[in-house]
């Protein structure tokens, strides 16, 4: 037993060891994120939702991965072989990539660097890259041009969620996300401590997210009304599901950084942390998914719109509040 | 146990990156050779994770593989009238051109690098984000905000050349007159 944690103690094996850990949990997560997401999203619409598989529609997302990993696997004759292949897997890698850097508790997180908010924000806002290099693979009109919407909306998307995410940053004077939780944990929360700055940030971050998890009322990229399916519309089966998975996963990640960066992370009146850490990301999953199921999508101008006119702006003016706040602080 | 994992780790990035980098200059599709390109980069930022400078890898991963190289597909993409996979010209001027380039390159990079005194052969010991900022705030203050205008001027001039033409400010347009519409503005009701 002492060996063994011995052997985890190096930070190889520890991560070979936490990411596999962490990549199994949440890819079976996700699969029954969709359960969840369907019975929620009924409800809202008055229907029953999956019911049919196992007992209340249990089994349903073993099921669709069966019938995913069945379907025929198609690749269009003039698409580019190899980057259409890999784009499904580039993009699950760089969904699950942010998953290291999100504690959980003190102790069980992948890797507590130093840097955990840039590289997470760095890593989430590649998705929408590799999304876009399988549209253009496709050679499918409609996935190019919903690959260019996804690529210029994650990069619109992105300046304003650094910028909210750097509240907590410049508050707990630091980037590394451990330490922020447990600035927090001292100080109280950065939703609500100090007032003002914290909560805009915070709904600002989780507005970000949505965009760049091309969430509705922001999944302009595929609104199946314009484009077919967008990026994905020359997909197939388990290649198809990587993708949905990874908008999936992205979704959650983002849930769990707003709950660690904003929400005090695994700070609880009793009890295990890990335990509030996990309600409060999935208490942030059901507030994106109520808002996925009640709202519209927007139009892709009044989406730049309210990037550039509203949120960078706000963002920026949010930033200059906390960093006069944190100078008078001392 | 730990040193020949961080051994075997290095050389296995130091390959990916030449090979990649050999791709780059030998692949004929753009866009690929803009991935190909796309994947030095990246494990560029692996290697500064290696000499424990995470700052750097980071704002290697957000500016190039994040901005710079989503600009470059971008360029390819829309400058090229055809979707298709467009290539590379593949002359022996091209190639002369290249070639000096490279050469060029190479030999301003490594006079640089021999000329440096007193290199650390080890990486710090203590990640330094902290001290990087202080010394951009203290010590390079000028030069971080002389960079800050740079890049505002270049904000601004590709306002100026992204701006539709405003017939009734900026006179008679060239060309087809394009009904003007406020962009970006989101419509009432």
């Amino acid at each position: 037993m002492n060996e063994a944690l011995e052997l985890l103690a190096n930070p190889w094996i520890h991560g070979f060891v936490f990411g596999a850990v962490i990549v199994t949990a949440l890819m079976s997560v996700t699969a029954y994120i969709t359960w969840f997401e369907r019975k929620f999203a009924a409800r809202l619409h008055s229907r029953m939702g999956p019911t049919m598989v196992g007992p209340k529609g249990l089994l349903q997302p073993i099921a669709d991965g069966l019938k995913m990993i069945q379907k025929e696997d198609i690749v269009p004759r003039d698409a580019d072989r190899l980057l259409f292949n890999a784009a499904p897997a580039i993009t699950l890698f760089f969904a699950l990539a942010v998953a290291a850097v999100i504690p959980f508790s003190p102790g069980l997180l992948a890797s507590n660097l130093d840097i955990g908010v840039l590289y997470a924000l760095a890593v989430s806002g590649l998705m929408g890259f590799p999304v876009w290099v399988g549209a253009w693979a496709s050679n499918n009109k409609y996935a190019l041009f919903g690959g260019m919407r996804a690529v210029a909306q994650a990069i619109s998307y992105e300046i304003p969620m650094v910028l909210s995410a750097l509240v907590p940053v410049v508050l707990a004077g630091s980037l590394s996300i451990g330490q922020i939780v447990e600035y927090q944990i001292e100080h109280g929360w950065f939703a609500f401590w100090p007032p003002g700055p914290g909560i805009f940030a915070f709904v600002l971050f989780m507005l970000t997210a949505l965009a760049e998890g091309n969430r509705i009322p922001f999944d302009i990229p595929e609104a199946e009304s314009e484009l077919v399916a967008g990026p994905t519309t020359e997909y197939t089966g388990i290649k198809f599901g990587l993708f949905a998975s990874a908008e999936y996963i992205h979704s959650l990640l983002a849930s769990a950084l707003g709950a660690a960066l904003f929400l005090g992370g695994w700070d609880g009146p009793f009890g295990i942390p890990v335990f509030w850490m996990l309600l409060k990301t999935c208490m942030l999953f059901v507030g994106v998914t109520w808002i996925r199921w009640t709202l519209l999508r927007f139009r892709s101008d009044q989406l730049m719109a309210l990037c550039w006119v509203y949120l960078v702006p706000g963002a920026l003016g949010l930033l200059l509040i906390t960093g006069l706040y944190v100078h008078v602080r001392g | 146990m730990i040193s020949i994992l961080e051994t075997v780790g290095f050389y296995s990035v130091a390959i990916v990156i030449l090979y990649s980098g050999f791709r780059v200059v030998t692949t004929r599709n753009l866009v690929h050779t803009v991935l190909w390109l796309g994947m030095v980069l990246g494990s560029t930022a692996v290697v500064f994770l290696m000499l424990s400078a995470p700052f750097l890898a980071a704002i290697q991963i957000i500016l190039y593989t994040g901005g710079i190289l989503t600009l470059m597909l971008f360029g390819v993409m829309l400058t090229h009238r055809d979707y298709g996979f467009t290539t590379v010209p593949n002359d022996s001027r091209t190639q002369l051109q290249a070639a000096v380039l490279g050469v060029f390159t190479f030999g301003v990079l490594a006079f640089g690098i021999l000329a440096t005194p007193n290199l650390p052969s080890q990486p710090a010991a203590v990640p330094n984000t902290q001290k990087l900022g202080e010394a951009f705030l203290t010590e390079h203050v000028l030069a971080f905000e002389v960079l800050s205008l740079l890049l505002l001027a270049a904000v601004l001039g590709a306002i100026v050349l992204a701006r539709k033409q405003d017939p009734q400010v900026d006179g008679e347009v060239d060309g087809p007159r394009i009904p003007s519409r406020r962009v970006g503005q989101p419509q009432k009701g």
